[in-house]
């Protein structure tokens, strides 16, 4: 291999213009997951972030040092402005759903995203940690070049044609690329354990209370399964981490990942890590293929309408 | 190359505020995959060791930390939950229970997951700056106008998982032991 060659692959990668439609459903999926995990927090919101909240901002500021992205140390510390800051944040991502004003909703909500996590730290799981790292490199994407309604009001002034231009995927991937780390670290982590390397882990995970959600079947306990389920959660984990990279593996794993957060989403209580880490397969989809599902479900919405017409 | 990459001639012929914007993005890309890579794999090397520590405060800063280590790379062995006792002015007391997951319907698991997540962080020694704030926090929902809390004991009860080799599952028996106790001031009840 020669270094022009690698230049040449790093420049295919990284620049060569692609259809934005991956980033822009992944907008619309991101902002809506931003928006339940706020209204699911709702009820909360003082009760974590108040001034009389489980953690003081002081206690944070000793506990956690540094500076950091924090509106929080910015505004008066009172509940009203608190509040208002949980409604300004809420708005944004649905106008960042609806892509209008796409760039600057993007910031606002990673701004906001990050603030609320910096808050309090300590009640922030995988997922949160997901949407936060996603959040940072979508505010560099083109998330409104496609299905939004920037693209609608660009094209009724007649900046831009009916075709959704290409623009170099940069950030895309690195979106791409966080997920596949967290996979590949996560497999890193669990190797280092005896128990997912014996096969005992998932023997202690289905046992904890606190994780339990629907009753597991039966034959999933005995212990044969328990070490199949152990080890197949280490493949899964690698390869979703690495061979997803490889363009003729890759649909096979991704709807083995889609599986395999689901049966998670059905046995243990780890609300929005699953659907928050699903988001981001979208990023994994060629735009062709989503075009054609796209016509595939227009055509049989449009069938529909006729047959009943 | 696939038809639209920037290719030599391209670059070459470019204007000078595109060439800086192409440099500066590749310094990005370039930085963001090595630290964020240094940063999450679980790597022990003094090299990157040392490059961790010298992205740490832009990783702090931006909140571009972060761990990939859940249920890693040992699982949790014991059941455990917390409680606090209430010892009123009086000298009466109660006992008061954090949400239990297992005890909440699945749809308040999906609101009150942030209580699981705290109560693991609380049981830490690692977080035991959090344990006055927390009594504080219980010592306002337990406010009675008529005796005011006095003192707030955290409880940690746990039980361990035991291992098995059949489908069987045992637990140990439950064990408690209180890890902090805080007196209340008149100050942290406004």
């Amino acid at each position: 291999m020669r270094l022009k060659s690698l230049g040449d692959a790093w420049n295919a990668f990284f620049f060569a213009p692609k259809s934005p439609l991956p980033i822009a459903l992944f907008r619309i999926l991101y902002g809506l997951l931003v928006i339940i995990t706020l209204l699911l927090l709702r009820p909360d919101w003082l009760t974590w972030f108040g001034t009389h909240s489980w953690v003081s901002l002081s206690t944070m500021h000793a506990l956690e040092r540094g500076p950091r992205l924090n509106l929080f140390t910015i505004i008066p510390q009172n509940d009203t402005w608190i509040e208002a800051l949980f409604w300004i944040f809420l708005a944004s991502a649905s106008l960042l759903t609806v892509g209008l004003f796409t760039r600057f909703n993007s910031l606002l909500v990673f701004l906001c995203l990050t603030s609320i996590q910096q808050r309090n730290l300590y009640i922030t799981s995988g997922g949160d940690t997901f949407l936060r790292l996603a959040g940072f490199f979508l505010i560099f994407a083109p998330a409104g070049a496609a299905v939004s309604v920037d693209r609608l009001i660009r094209i009724r002034r007649g900046k831009e044609g009916d075709s959704v231009l290409p623009r170099p995927p940069w950030a895309q991937r690195l979106i791409q690329f966080e997920l596949a780390l967290l996979y590949f670290s996560s497999f890193c982590w669990k190797v280092q354990g005896a128990p997912w390397v014996q096969g005992t882990a998932l023997y202690y995970v289905y046992h904890l209370d606190e994780f339990h959600r629907f009753p597991m079947p039966s034959p999933f306990l005995r212990p044969t399964m328990l070490k199949l389920g152990s080890w197949m959660a280490l493949a899964l984990e690698f390869s979703l981490g690495t061979l997803i990279w490889i363009k003729e593996f890759r649909y096979t794993i991704l709807s083995l990942g889609v599986l395999f957060h689901l049966w998670l989403e059905y046995s243990l209580n780890i609300p929005m890590f699953e659907w928050d880490v699903l988001a981001a397969y979208v990023l994994f989809i060629e735009p062709e293929d989503l075009t054609h599902a796209w016509s595939w479900i227009r055509g049989r919405v449009a069938v529909k309408a006729l047959q009943r017409s | 190359m696939p038809a639209g990459t920037p290719g030599p001639t391209q670059r070459r012929n470019a204007r000078p505020l595109e060439k800086v914007k192409y440099f500066v993005i590749n310094v990005f890309l370039l930085f963001h995959i090595l630290a964020i890579s240094c940063w999450a794999l679980p790597l022990n090397n003094p090299l990157i060791s040392s490059f961790r520590n010298l992205v740490r405060p832009y990783f702090i800063w931006s909140g571009l930390f972060q761990s990939w280590d859940m249920f890693s790379p040992d699982p949790k062995r014991v059941n455990s939950y917390l409680e606090a006792i209430v010892i009123y002015k009086d000298g009466t007391s109660t006992l008061w229970s954090f949400p239990r997951m297992e005890l909440l319907s699945a749809n308040e698991r999906y609101a009150k997951e942030r209580y699981r997540k705290f109560e693991e962080n609380l049981q830490n020694d690692q977080y035991s700056g959090l344990w006055p704030d927390a009594a504080r926090y219980i010592a306002r929902l337990n406010n009675q106008k008529t005796s005011p809390p006095k003192t707030i004991m955290l409880v940690v009860r746990w039980s361990e998982i035991i291992p098995r080799t059949d489908d069987k599952y045992d637990r140990g028996p439950w064990n408690s032991n209180i890890f902090f106790t805080y007196d209340v001031q008149p100050e942290d009840l406004k």
